[in-house]
């Protein structure tokens, strides 16, 4: 279970470790989880502009 | 390897090697947060490829990323704050100077290291879900309560206090903890 950082004693985990910790989580949940995607509604017209150019890159999220 | 997606995992890794530059030059960490934080806490139930980053030091951490090859998009139509790796095809774009307008707790920021690459900051959990909240009481973004409700049965063992503090905050007062519960 991943411990709480403070910054008098900050938990540095590994990016490994804190995947793990994450995979063990949602199989206690059963596997698949419900994230809905963010609808978008409320992005700037700077971030759709990002969003453009990333896809123009190649960039498929 | 880690059990994240590789493209996630290569943004992070550059994000952690700004955020070891910044740190070199005296400034503080930036710290991520928006969607990516929340592929983060979530192990990629959803993905992007836009980091959102909360940092003082806009123009020193956009100096850094040039130096790691980012690029300004440019052309016909396109304004954007927002900066682009054409190799590794993701985008960084600053969205704050402080976290969460100030009143999230900078010591609760989650950090993780990248190894051969150095750390990275990352909003913290509770916070993360008041901002999700947030969004979700303010009317335009109903989706968040989901997120939000996904995020807080992952993570059981959250400081349910300071997050109900938070979500209070962030929703005005109208919702709390057990707002996420059932």
């Amino acid at each position: 279970m991943v411990s709480k950082p403070s910054k008098a004693n900050p938990v540095i985990m590994t990016l490994d470790a804190f995947g793990q910790d994450v995979l063990s989580r949602r199989a206690a949940l059963g596997g698949e989880i419900n994230m809905p995607r963010n609808s978008g509604t409320r992005r700037t017209e700077s971030k759709k502009a990002l969003l453009k150019a990333i896809e123009d890159a190649g960039g498929k999220w | 390897m880690s059990a994240y997606r590789p493209q996630f995992e290569a943004a992070l890794r550059l994000f952690a090697r700004v955020s070891e530059a910044m740190k070199a030059r005296g400034f503080d960490a930036p710290i991520l947060v928006g969607g990516a934080a929340v592929e983060l806490y979530s192990l990629s139930a959803i993905s992007t490829g836009d980091f959102d980053i909360c940092t003082g030091r806009q123009i020193e951490f956009e100096e850094e990323l040039q130096k790691f090859g980012f690029v300004r998009p440019s052309g016909p139509g396109i304004a954007t704050r927002g900066w682009i790796h054409p190799d590794l095809q993701l985008g960084f774009e600053v969205v704050s100077a402080s976290l969460l307008d100030g009143m999230a707790d900078r010591d609760r920021v989650r950090m993780l290291e990248l190894v051969g690459d150095g750390t990275a900051s990352i909003i913290s959990l509770e916070d993360m879900i008041a901002d999700r909240m947030g969004q979700y009481a303010s009317g335009t973004a109903r989706e968040m309560l989901q997120q939000a409700k996904t995020m807080f049965s992952l993570y059981p063992d959250a400081d349910l206090d300071y997050m109900e503090q938070r979500i209070r905050y962030e929703t005005a007062g109208e919702y709390g903890v057990e707002t996420l519960k059932g």
